[in-house]
């Protein structure tokens, strides 16, 4: 009973995001024109490279890894920093703070449904294509299980870096320069854009401190490694782990303090 | 009867930073620590019962919105103590939003992409209600409006009417206790103005909700409330019934009289040689309100007659409109 009124949101959002068909062939037709630009860039840094690999990856799992990255990326952004920022701007905010559902919460699951079918329209497809062109570049076993699990865990982080630059916005009443600044940094410190493996070493290392890095790099890693070392993905699943507690934490007390601003400041 | 909202002492500061002119007074803005303290809401008290329709009135900035914001929870009171069903509401929130509707102006929280029902049934499942209340709620919404050719139409192809009419529908959905309204009539035409305010009346009847009603259209006033709370200023400058309300000015009576020639400059004219009472005119129409505890309708009339041709005229009992124009204005002796 409880689990019904968020699976009603999940479904409602499914039925919003499938109402527009349009920007769904934009987002595709986009994408196509991002790889053609990775494609081609990338096969100038290995050829300028004159190696067959470059940081221990060839150019086949660089491109592959991109591909399903930029399939990942599209799964898991959810714009919701632009989306709390419009909403504190136009006041609409106050109606979804009346809800009887926790407004953290409230926010996620009328999200959720866009994952669902971005998952079944853009990953799962390009997924597919992946696997079947390049003929067992991507190990189908239990990596597929734990992929699965990693990227749960990944939209949860994912969702709570975003929540947590949004309650910026109620400070800031501005978006655009946030939301940029947010969308460089998880892209590129996550290993979105370009492999981690490509990092110069300190940063490397810095990297695999902070909690981006278990939003996409993390994941995709397990997917395309075909058969990890138990240790080395109890690691990586037990970071992941670690941030999602952690940054769930964080956007929550920071989300409650914010809050609390607004009811005595007024909004 | 137990009172379902008990408002004490309110009081509701803002911190607002005083602002400088000009880009050099906003390069120096962004280090101000310049701030004054607003008073918003000034100590105001109220008791309201269940069931009760309460005309909320005041000009533009009086502290209407702050109030009511405060009421559903979204403000934390500065001092004073609010009880709305029995809890504090900022501090109980999301179980206040369980027990209160509102709709805010001409802001919606119907999901835009989607058609009226999908709404109903997301707002179904939100709230938690059980699938009997909601099928005699809409069978209910279905005898008082015509709401069958809007349950299957997108909300973004609706109306303005459609989409208050909506709104206030979505309000009711989970029988809440209290419903604020907030200026739900804004820009509707005559028709679908006295459409809403039969459904908020029907609803108000059937349901017993408290509605709160937040408006600049004395319309409303006289077709729903019973009593109306005015304040301006943050200050409460009235809480009574209606009757009492008309009591209170009913030595005032307007006098309507119809010359040849500009009206408008007319009025000025009559205004310099009447300046005890308000002239005003339309099209038609020269209104002079007339106090007569200073001097009877008649003996104005007399000394109207003495200098101008007047074609016609009329006598009207004070309006809602007008008494409220004077509080504002001259507020309750």
């Amino acid at each position: 009973m409880n689990l019904k009124k968020y699976i009603t949101l999940t479904r409602a959002g499914m039925i919003e995001s499938l109402q527009f068909r349009l920007g769904t062939l934009v987002i595709i037709a986009g994408n196509l024109l991002y790889l053609i630009v990775v494609y081609f860039l990338w096969k100038a840094i290995y050829a300028s490279a004159g190696t067959d690999t470059v940081n221990g990856m060839t150019f086949s799992d660089t491109l592959i890894y991109l591909v399903l990255a930029t399939a990942l990326f599209n799964f898991m952004e959810m714009y919701i920093v632009w989306e709390m920022g419009r909403s504190i701007q136009s006041g609409k905010i106050a109606l979804d703070l009346l809800k009887p559902m926790e407004y953290r919460r409230y926010m996620f699951w009328s999200y959720s449904g866009s994952f669902v079918t971005q998952f079944f329209f853009t990953f799962l497809p390009t997924f597919i294509v992946v696997a079947a062109v390049t003929q067992g570049a991507i190990h189908l076993g239990f990596n597929l299980l734990f992929f699965v699990i990693s990227v749960v865990m990944a939209v949860s982080i994912n969702y709570s870096i975003d929540f947590l630059v949004g309650t910026i916005c109620l400070y800031t009443e501005s978006i655009w320069g946030i939301n940029i600044m947010k969308q460089v940094i998880v892209t590129l410190l996550s290993g979105a854009t370009i492999p981690i493996a490509f990092f110069p070493e300190p940063l490397k290392t810095i990297v695999y401190f902070l909690p981006f890095q278990s939003i996409y790099n993390a994941p995709l890693s397990i997917l395309l490694e075909g058969h990890p070392q138990p240790l080395a993905l109890l690691a990586t699943l037990g970071l992941q782990l670690f941030w999602c507690i952690t940054m769930t934490i964080l956007s929550r007390l920071f989300w409650k303090a914010s809050l609390r601003q607004i009811t005595v400041n007024g909004g | 009867m137990s009172n379902i909202i008990e408002i004490k002492n309110v009081t509701k500061e803002f911190k607002v930073l005083n602002r400088r002119e000009g880009l050099r007074g906003s390069l120096k803005d962004l280090f101000s620590r310049d701030y004054r303290i607003v008073r918003a809401v000034d100590n105001i008290s109220m008791s309201i019962r269940q069931g009760e329709i309460i005309g909320y009135l005041g000009p533009n900035g009086a502290g209407k919105s702050t109030t009511i914001k405060m009421m559903t929870g979204i403000l934390e009171p500065t001092s004073g103590e609010i009880l709305v069903g029995g809890n504090v509401p900022y501090k109980d929130r999301t179980k206040n939003a369980q027990e209160i509707g509102v709709v805010f102006g001409q802001r919606s929280q119907l999901w835009w992409a989607l058609p009226l029902i999908e709404s109903f049934k997301i707002l179904k499942d939100i709230y938690g209600v059980s699938d009997e209340d909601y099928n005699s709620m809409i069978a209910l919404y279905k005898s008082l409006v015509d709401i069958e050719p809007l349950l299957h139409k997108p909300v973004r192809q609706m109306s303005l009417g459609q989409r208050t009419l909506s709104d206030i529908l979505a309000a009711f959905l989970h029988n809440p206790k209290i419903v604020f309204l907030d200026e739900p009539t804004i820009g509707l035409d005559v028709s679908m103005k006295s459409r809403i305010r039969t459904l908020i009346h029907e609803l108000n009847q059937v349901k017993n909700t408290t509605v709160i009603l937040t408006t600049h259209d004395m319309g409303d006033v006289d077709a729903l409330c019973q009593r109306i709370v005015i304040i301006d200023k943050g200050k409460m400058l009235y809480d009574n019934d209606m009757e009492h309300l008309k009591g209170f000015f009913g030595s005032y009576r307007t006098l309507k009289i119809r010359m040849n020639g500009d009206l408008k400059q007319l009025a000025g004219t009559i205004q310099r040689e009447l300046p005890d009472f308000s002239v005003s005119a339309d099209d038609e129409w020269i209104s002079i309100l007339v106090d007569e505890e200073r001097s009877k309708v008649m003996e104005v009339l007399n000394q109207l007659q003495r200098s101008y041709e007047i074609r016609d005229m009329q006598l009207e009992e004070i309006s809602t409109e007008e008494v409220i124009k004077k509080i504002y204005e001259e507020g309750v002796q």
